[in-house]
């Protein structure tokens, strides 16, 4: 189907024999997000990374906007696609806009570094900053290389999770604008509310997709249990 | 605060400055000479030094650039001694084929520069920072031993050998023998000038690195064959040269920040600054006892080096 962007059928992934993903099969399309949640450990970083092609020994079909991304080139796979790790790092002693440079478009990383409140922080060197802070650089960057977001992929690891109120309602916001404007977005989050507010959920246990649908129909009280036990449900 | 391009230009113009210095310093008198004899008589000298200078420089930056890790450098992770092992295999055991073919000098010098960074990929990239830092200590000291052996072995290479280990070859330069590194130091400092971008992104994190769209094996492949390259010929001009490497691309991202399109060239320019200050000051300063440049290097890079860990990690 054209507005197929992600594809993946029966992926799984084994290491140190431990099964990580287990016959994985979910499609999206273009301008369609998602939340993927699960307990730690549930594997939803091990999907974002296969569905991202770092994981070459992953056996079953991935195809990511049009290409296998185990075997694209990277430049080829990285036009289209964008993936925001859970721990972002960057070495040498970088200063905000200095990261905002790499690889991203000068006018709209300004853009994204004044949505999240970083425009003051520019010429601060990124150690200096906290995890939150950094954390947003690192988001603004990401978010300023993409150049056509329509039929884009999104796959982001827990991009909230160091974030105040405010940045974090930025990001919310650019989640559901790149959908609109016809990108496919996947979020790993264990933030539940936000995860309530996506059209669609799609939950991981153990490896396996357990539920995928909209939230009224997966957030059931058992699922809620097992994703956020000891959290208050 | 950061300096940008305007430093890469001071520092080829001060390059420009100290190679006439140095062309003009010398204990068989001073000044340019009649008709500029003497200074032509320095030149091959000084065209080595800058020459290996800035390879040295290339190659610390983009072994730096390439492990994110600071105190990468191929002096210390045992490339410059890997080529020094394959240059004394070489005129250990063929003295004779080695001077009748100018070409095999940098060729094993190759050989054992690009078989050590294999080993160091190997055995050393995956894991913690020390872990690459350590198993190139243990490589150095390897090859440092078989060199040391070989020269033990064969005696009309002792002397040549041992003068390499100390880093004192500038003084043999002539046209003849600096050529081929030379040109070589030129190739491969301008074909790692083209890693700058790869190298940005690969501060990211090699996965990130990947996402981005950086293709991390081709990446590796160059820079490591690159980085071989340059210090196999620049260990043909100089023999042995720690801190070179080490201290080239500091004071560069001191300079100019962590961008790698100007590190990069500013570590070339700094590299070869540092080695013909020390070349010069080591054949000039103290007349009638010449000290290699190593050992000059080592006297001032040491103090510039603990200075600029404190001011950057203190």
């Amino acid at each position: 189907m054209a507005d197929l962007v992600l594809q993946l059928s029966r992926v799984a992934y084994e290491r140190c024999g431990r099964r990580l993903l287990d016959g994985v099969g979910l499609s999206l399309r273009a301008g369609e997000a998602a939340a993927l949640v699960g307990a730690n450990g549930a594997g939803k970083t091990t999907l974002l990374r296969a569905a991202a092609g770092l994981l070459p020994a992953t056996t079953g079909d991935i195809t990511a906007t049009g290409l296998d991304p185990r075997t694209a080139a990277p430049a080829a796979a990285a036009r289209r696609r964008i993936y925001a790790e859970q721990h972002p790092s960057c070495a040498w002693d970088q200063t905000v806009a200095e990261l905002g440079a790499l690889g991203s478009r000068p006018a709209a990383w300004k853009d994204w570094a004044g949505r999240l409140a970083l425009t003051d922080l520019a010429e601060r060197p990124l150690a200096s900053l906290s995890g939150g802070e950094r954390q947003a650089a690192h988001l603004a960057r990401l978010f300023a290389s993409l150049e056509e977001p329509y039929g884009a992929l999104l796959l982001l690891d827990e991009p909230t999770a160091a974030l105040d109120r405010g940045r974090r309602e930025t990001v919310h916001a650019a989640v559901r604008a790149w959908a609109q404007a016809g990108a496919a977005v996947l979020v790993a989050t264990h933030d539940e509310a936000w995860a309530r507010a996506f059209p669609r959920v799609i939950a991981l246990e153990e490896g396996r997709l357990i539920a995928d649908g909209p939230p009224a129909a997966v957030f059931t009280a058992g699922l809620v249990r097992a994703v956020w036990a000891g959290s208050p449900a | 605060m950061r300096l940008g391009r305007g430093a890469l230009i001071a520092g080829t113009a001060a390059l420009g400055l100290l190679a006439a210095g140095a062309l003009a310093c010398g204990t068989a008198g001073g000044g340019f000479g009649e008709g500029g004899a003497l200074a032509l008589l320095r030149f091959p000298r000084v065209a080595a030094a800058i020459a290996a200078g800035a390879a040295l420089g290339l190659g610390g930056a983009t072994q730096q650039g390439l492990f994110r890790n600071p105190l990468a450098d191929p002096g210390l992770t045992g490339v410059f001694g890997g080529a020094l092992l394959g240059l004394a295999v070489l005129l250990g055991g063929a003295p004779g084929f080695a001077w009748a073919h100018a070409w095999s000098l940098p060729a094993a010098a190759f050989a054992g520069a690009l078989g050590v960074s294999g080993l160091l990929v190997l055995l050393g990239r995956e894991g913690p920072p020390a872990r690459l830092l350590l198993t190139g200590l243990g490589l150095n000291a390897f090859a440092a031993a078989g060199t040391l052996l070989i020269a033990n072995l064969a005696p009309e290479s002792r002397e040549l050998l041992l003068n390499g280990s100390f880093g004192d070859w500038l003084g043999m330069a002539s046209p003849e023998l600096i050529i081929r590194p030379v040109l070589i130091c030129a190739g491969a400092g301008a074909a790692l000038l083209t890693l700058a971008r790869p190298l940005d992104l690969l501060a990211l994190g090699e996965e990130a690195a990947q996402t981005a769209g950086c293709d991390l094996r081709r990446l590796r492949r160059r820079a490591i064959v690159l980085t071989a390259l340059a210090a196999a010929a620049a260990t043909c001009l100089v023999g042995q040269m720690a801190f070179v490497g080490l201290l080239a691309p500091h004071l560069a991202r001191a300079l100019v920040g962590p961008r790698h399109g100007l590190v990069l060239p500013l570590s070339a320019v700094l590299g070869a600054a540092l080695l013909l200050t020390a070349d010069t000051l080591g054949r000039a300063a103290l007349p009638g006892t010449p000290l290699s440049a190593a050992a000059v290097m080592a006297l001032l890079g040491a103090p510039l080096f603990v200075w600029i860990a404190r001011r950057h990690h203190g």
